[in-house]
């Protein structure tokens, strides 16, 4: 037991005079990290896109057209600007935009009228959510219009005028539109239709960039530790000081426990200063940090001594690097590490949330939404415990039997 | 203190050492002396409990290595061939590790430190990474690690390897003093110079097995005192052998076309007999080398080749 300490210390030592090599393996994630929060900043998880708009009726009908992209939701997903049809084809023709829309002249007195009418939208082919969004909108609105001009046409028609309608007209106008609406009273109060919801997915409050990415680039983090702390058993064995160890009456089994507290307080304390940093650096919310915290620890330990195993199996130095990158890696890409779940095809994302780095994420994406009660954190947790303690041991029994010699 | 008694290890189907036996006692440097890859460091590893033997049996201060490994660990110091230090930490540090992993505490492991770091002379560099001291130093601090618990037993495996001489000197003396306090020294090692000067008795092992074995006088006396003389040169094997065997008490250990090894007592004074009768033999001498009665002639004697090949 007092080895074990004596080990503890002996490895903060290690890392103390050369921390570099404990900080080249989070340096992939913690790029990765500070470019997503660069490029994407603390902003949300929508897209926004720049929708190009010629207007030339420039009319209170094509200004109504134009008020529905200002308004919520869409306001957040596009940004309106109103460009020449010159220009705006020249930027939509060098990918500058999401797409352009061209209302041409004319257009208010077509749809007074009741005329067929045109309008032009070119959309950006490098890209499919936002373009579609617009044609949609669109779509919708030509719908509508259609719809207000069969019940209204002639109340409208009465404001078809370049110049300020006379008090007479207004007044002729507004008694037409009370008799319409009284006319259509019986299907309006109430209404005759009822539209009834149904919220499939629970929309809730849409994710930032940072928080999507967080379990990820914490995840891929721990795995890369966990590689790199599990390799170095190898350089233990290549210093000879295994050996050595083997050959005093320190038990491995002390040894491999101090190794794994050392492992816990690293894991424990890059989980604290990631959470930390997230919330600090990138806003992104952290609660229940104790539990999220104590699991990215859990989780790191299993994934260490899973890396372990991996590294005492292979014969050579080399082949254990060549096998820790091999699993490490594709575990990372289909894990979540890289992505997240969200970003990938239904079927990969329900291949990766079975991988041990995967359904750890998912564990802590519970944890972080408040998804997972104290009962099933606990039964996670024991779970974690049951294969990091059969993992323990059968990495004590190869150090004990043929790594060594 | 060590006992080996027909110890064999074999990995697959080679044989690595094959019915070693062997004594060695408190207070006495007992050196294994043989070519690299002759079992040395396999009998060294079965004996440290590294190894399982295949058969046979080591004890270790009365303690089957096997049987009773952490009771034979305890008596026992090692210090391996290769470098074996963090050096990434201190000489303090790793003397600190070692020592916790021997079951010492402070404060006896403290003053067992600081003796030990002024017997290898590392005192002024105790708080350095042991990356920055010379090949030398780090033979000192490797040497101290293995002695840092006053075991009762010392292994030591070609402890002077690649170690510059003022370092050699100084970690022979740290041997032949750990014998002087009652350890019993196991030294295994390729140099012939060292094992003469340092070992009390010795074992010559080729290909897994003990070939001589015996105090430096009983092992001299194998070759009765005779000198060895190599002749290299172009000879006809057969006509030179017959004609030397009409000169009195010549040995021919060796003869082909290239080499002739001779063992034979006051060599120098018969030089010109012997190279009159390999002429008359129709053989031509083009280098002679002479050796006085060694480990190393004595190893040529019994296996025909150098220790060193």
């Amino acid at each position: 037991m007092r080895f074990l300490w004596i080990s503890l210390r002996k490895d903060w030592s290690r890392v103390r005079r050369d921390p570099f090599s404990l900080a080249t393996s989070l340096a992939i994630p913690l790029i990765l990290a500070v470019m997503m929060s660069l490029v994407f900043g603390r902003g949300q998880a929508a897209p926004q896109g720049r929708l190009l708009v010629a207007d030339e009726d420039s009319s209170v009908a094509s200004n109504l057209l134009l008020g529905v992209f200002n308004r919520d939701p869409l306001d957040k997903m596009l940004l309106v600007e109103k460009v020449a049809q010159a220009d705006g084809r020249a930027r939509i023709n060098g990918g500058d935009g999401s797409a352009l829309l061209i209302i041409p002249a004319g257009f208010q007195e077509a749809f007074l009228r009741n005329r067929p009418f045109q309008l032009l939208l070119f959309t950006n082919p490098s890209q499919r959510i936002l373009p579609q969004i617009v044609q949609e909108s669109l779509s919708i609105m030509v719908d509508g219009a259609f719809y207000v001009e069969h019940v209204a046409g002639d109340q409208l028609r009465a404001f078809d005028t370049r110049n300020a309608p006379a008090d007479e007209l207004i007044a002729s106008v507004s008694v037409s539109i009370n008799h319409l609406v009284t006319s259509l009273r019986r299907y309006l109060y109430p209404l005759a239709m009822d539209l009834e919801t149904e919220v499939v997915a629970e929309p809730g409050e849409s994710k930032s960039f940072a928080a999507m990415f967080l379990p990820s680039m914490i995840f891929m983090g721990l795995l890369m530790v966990a590689n790199s702390l599990a390799f170095d058993i190898w350089k233990e064995r290549l210093m000879g000081t295994l050996r050595r160890l083997a050959v005093s009456p320190a038990p491995l089994g002390a040894f491999l426990a101090g190794r794994l507290i050392f492992v816990a307080t690293v894991f424990a304390l890059v989980a604290l200063v990631g959470l930390e940093a997230s919330r600090a650096i990138a806003g992104v919310p952290v609660p229940n940090l104790p539990a999220a915290a104590m699991w990215l620890t859990f989780a790191g330990c299993a994934l260490f001594l899973m890396m372990l195993v991996v590294a005492l199996a292979a014969s050579t130095a080399r082949a254990a690097s060549v096998m820790g990158n091999l699993i490490v890696f594709p575990l990372a890409m289909i894990g979540g590490c890289f992505f997240p779940f969200e970003w990938m095809p239904a079927w990969m994302a329900r291949i990766g949330r079975l991988t041990p780095n995967g359904w750890a994420i998912t564990q802590f994406q519970a944890i972080l939404s408040g998804d997972i009660d104290a009962r099933k954190l606990a039964v996670a947790v024991a779970g974690l415990t049951v294969v990091s303690a059969v993992m323990f041991i059968v990495a004590l029994r190869r150090l004990r039997s043929g790594f060594l010699v | 203190m060590i006992e080996v008694a027909q110890l064999r290890k074999s990995f697959g189907d080679l044989t690595a050492v094959d019915g070693v036996s062997f004594t060695a006692a408190r207070g006495e440097i007992f050196g294994l002396l043989g070519p690299n890859g002759a079992g040395k460091t396999t009998i060294i590893s079965c004996i440290s409990g590294l190894l399982t033997p295949s058969s046979g049996h080591v004890r270790v201060d009365g303690h089957d290595a096997v049987r009773d490994g952490p009771a034979s660990r305890r008596v026992l110091g090692v210090v391996p061939q290769e470098i074996s230090l963090y050096e990434d930490l201190s000489a303090v540090e790793n003397l600190a590790y070692w020592g916790g992993a021997q079951g010492m505490r402070q404060p006896a492991l403290g003053e067992r430190m600081r003796k030990v770091l002024e017997l290898t002379g590392l005192e002024d560099r105790t708080r350095e990474p042991v990356k920055r001291f010379s090949g030398g130093m780090k033979r000192r601090l490797n040497f101290a690690c293995g002695i840092i618990h006053q075991p009762k037993v010392l292994l030591l495996d070609e402890p002077t390897v690649g170690v510059d001489p003022q370092s050699r000197v100084r970690l022979l003396d740290l041997v032949r003093a750990q014998a002087r306090d009652g350890a019993c020294v196991l030294y295994t090692t390729h140099y012939m110079a060292e094992a003469e000067s340092l070992c009390d008795r010795l074992a010559i092992v080729d290909h897994g097995r003990i070939i001589a074995a015996g105090t430096l006088v009983e092992l001299r006396a194998m070759l009765a005192e005779r000198d060895l003389l190599r002749l290299s040169g172009s000879f006809q094997a057969e006509a030179a052998k017959a004609a030397l065997a009409h000169i009195d008490g010549i040995e021919v250990l060796q003869a082909d076309a290239e080499l002739l090894i001779l063992a034979l007592p006051e060599a120098s004074r018969r030089l010109p007999a012997i190279f009159a009768a390999l002429a008359a033999a129709g053989s031509e001498v083009r280098g002679t080398t002479l050796t006085q009665p060694s480990l190393e002639s004595l190893f040529i004697k019994l296996t025909g080749k150098e220790l060193r090949e």
